[in-house]
């Protein structure tokens, strides 16, 4: 029917007209067309303009970059270096056993009999040969010429200063993701926050500064090194931090490790013990009890207690390691680390106000820092009147050392305690967050039991003439088989420098030393933790930009130490 | 007329066919150049970032003391061997470096003599 329709048409010669339209209508319809074509060309190619690089480069980084992590003074601590991974399709292979030769002759640490394992699995289209491996290794395979094994660049991360600040930096597998320390803290931050470090260039990253000097670093490794080896300690530790501030400038945790070792299986005494685990600090908690009585109003400097007999409560008998007795005065009760004394001062706040106290500075919370090991307290689980009295000298409660340190700092930095961090932080940022846990006045009284306690109590061999050294000993039997182990101790000193303007504070530890001839047969903190904290103190002093001052007093001994060395030379 | 204006559009799509090529070779050039130097840019920054590592660890304050402790004569700097400025003036030397080069006698310059 429509074919007899349009002949119909054609063979009327003047209707032209109808067809014409039509013409125009196509005519039209392709001009729009073409010329949304033509728009759309231009859009593309002049106005956006290619942008291959940017696909390239997204190739080239199939990860996350990780930023650097810088100490306090920018020295490069962790950092990414390209290296190559070799890698097989087996499909691809033509010659598996001619491959499995040439490759474990190119590279002898590769195991024949399971590369071949490997290269037979049926399927598998992408095998790992070996993971980061150098150069000339990746130039020689490449050499080889074997068809479907090749390789690419992949980003490794190094650590320059060896095992120097590993339990604070943690370390990455091999896959570039943070398992420990602040390199898994910026993991945990997310992905965004760890490129928006690196950057959008991948390759002007921004580092992560954190707050540990190397150089205070190493010299507090060093002198711990030195005395877990001298007294024959099974692990040692200590943290020097800025208690104005909260950061910590270095902390080392011995035995420790190196990140930089391929096997990461370390074993649990390599963790950081001066986080992740609780020790029971001994006398170094009395400052802490000291503290809360005169916060309380309770006793003051003048206060005196009766340390002549043993401390009878219920069953339980409390008795002094320096024994006395006398009636002593406060601060004789400091420098002489009267257990009885220190009992006697919390039983007068009472089991509630102690409690209340400890909860103030934060004895009943977890320290939470930026480096995720951390352990929470232990405490007494029933809070008798004997817990309340065996507290007070540091028994039957178990805190971080972090922990501890950060505490005690408060109480000498004028009664302001500011969280401890591993991350570099100005002082600004630290007066906001700084928290009030004693009155100023307590924090002076404190101050100068600190100083008496080195220039005439148990902590004398930490007296670094010059430098206003301050601090408290602990000595603590360590719990074996559920009873105290007259043997097995736990040393530990808590000090800080300068005492007239405090700043620093410092904790050495020493597990189980043990008494050497120097030491008369001792084995107590007086005679291993306080010297090696002396030492240190003497190696940071300068380090960290504190001035020397010294008393008519100070140059008198200097000159008394003088003498006796020429006598001994 | 047509044939003219024919010619003229027909010469008019050769040249711009040739100036549209030759552009288009020219930014093709720019762009590898580019490319090839963000590469480089690339290689130099990762150089750097080894180099990095590696004074970083040149630079380990073990290394360093080791280093020091074989081939310097230093030891731990005491307190007592800090100074004030005002009590500087004090320690000064009797006879100043100065005063010995006017005599002829220059300590520095005699070591450095020594060395060559």
């Amino acid at each position: 029917m429509n074919m007899t329709e349009d002949s119909d048409r054609r063979a009327d010669g003047p209707r032209k007209l109808a067809g014409q339209n039509r013409i125009r209508l196509v005519a039209t319809g392709f001009s729009i067309g073409f010329f949304a074509i033509a728009l759309q060309l231009a859009n593309l190619t002049i106005l956006k303009g290619p942008s291959v690089e940017e696909d390239v480069l997204a190739q080239h980084q199939p990860r996350t970059p990780r930023p650097d992590i810088v100490d306090r003074n920018g020295v490069i601590i962790a950092t990414d270096i390209a290296v190559a991974s070799l890698y097989a399709d087996p499909r691809k292979i033509l010659d598996i056993d001619d491959a499995v030769e040439s490759l474990t002759a190119t590279i002898p640490d590769l195991d024949a009999k399971a590369l071949r394992a490997k290269l037979t699995q049926p399927g598998r289209a992408f095998v790992w040969l070996k993971r980061q491996v150098s150069p000339e290794e990746r130039d020689a395979v490449y050499n080889l010429g074997i068809p479907g094994v090749g390789y690419v660049n992949e980003r490794k991360r190094v650590y320059p200063m060896g095992r120097l600040a590993a339990h604070a930096v943690g370390y990455v597998d091999v896959d570039s993701k943070g398992i420990a320390g602040i390199e898994k803290y910026l993991d945990d931050q997310g992905a965004i926050y760890t490129a928006s470090l690196a950057g959008s260039d991948t390759q002007a990253s921004s580092p992560a500064q954190i707050s540990i000097d190397t150089r205070v670093q190493y010299a507090l490794t060093d002198e711990v090194e030195l005395a877990v080896s001298k007294f024959k300690a099974i692990a040692g530790g200590g943290i020097v931090l800025d208690i104005t501030t909260g950061e910590i400038i270095a902390l080392v945790s011995l035995p420790d490790f190196n990140p930089n070792q391929e096997d990461k299986n370390f074993s649990k005494r390599q963790a950081n013990m001066m986080t992740s685990g609780v020790f029971e600090l001994g006398s170094v908690i009395k400052a802490v009890t000291f503290a809360m009585a005169f916060d309380y109003g309770v006793t003051d400097l003048n206060g005196r207690y009766d340390a002549r007999f043993p401390l009878v409560i219920g069953k339980a008998s409390i008795s002094d390691y320096h024994a006395t007795r006398r009636v002593l005065t406060v601060p004789e009760i400091f420098i002489n680390s009267s257990n009885i004394g220190a009992a006697k001062m919390a039983l007068d706040v009472g089991i509630e106000g102690h409690q209340e106290f400890l909860r103030r500075v934060g004895f009943f919370d977890r320290l939470i820092t930026e480096v995720p090991e951390s352990a929470k307290p232990l405490l007494p689980k029933h809070w008798s009147k004997l817990a309340t009295a065996t507290v007070a000298f540091g028994h039957g409660f178990a805190v971080q050392p972090l922990q501890g340190i950060s505490v005690i700092g408060g109480l000498i930095n004028d009664g302001l305690m500011t969280a401890p961090t591993f991350l570099k932080r100005d002082v600004a940022e630290a007066d906001v967050l700084a928290k009030r846990i004693v009155k100023p006045e307590t924090s002076e009284k404190m101050r100068y039991l600190f100083r008496l306690n080195v220039t005439e109590g148990t902590a004398e061999k930490a007296d670094v003439i010059g430098y206003r050294v301050g601090g408290k000993t602990g000595t603590a039997e360590k719990v074996v088989n559920g009873r105290y182990a007259k043997d097995k101790l736990l040393n530990s000193f808590i000090g800080a420098f300068p005492m007239d303007a405090p700043r620093y504070a410092i904790i050495v530890m020493l597990d189980e030393p043990k008494a050497t001839p120097e030491t008369y047969g001792f084995a107590t903190s007086g005679w291993n933790a306080v010297p090696t904290a002396g030492k240190i103190i003497e190696r940071i002093a300068p380090l960290l930009g504190v001035k020397p001052k010294f008393t008519a007093e100070d140059i008198e001994k200097l000159a008394k130490k003088a003498k006796a060395t020429k006598k001994d030379g | 007329m047509h044939k003219f204006f024919n010619a003229c559009l027909v010469l008019t799509v050769l040249v711009a066919a040739f100036f549209l090529y030759s552009l288009e070779h020219s930014t093709r050039g720019l762009e590898r150049q580019i490319t090839k130097q963000k590469a480089d840019i690339s290689d130099e920054r990762e150089e750097i970032k080894v180099l990095g590592a590696e004074w970083s660890s040149l630079t380990r304050p073990d290394r360093l003391q080791k280093l020091a402790r074989e081939n310097l004569q230093l030891y731990t700097v005491t307190a007592s061997q800090f100074v004030s400025e005002s009590e500087l003036a004090a320690r000064v030397p009797a006879e100043p470096v100065i005063l010995l080069n006017d005599k002829g006698d220059d300590p520095i310059g005699n070591i450095l003599k020594e060395m060559q």
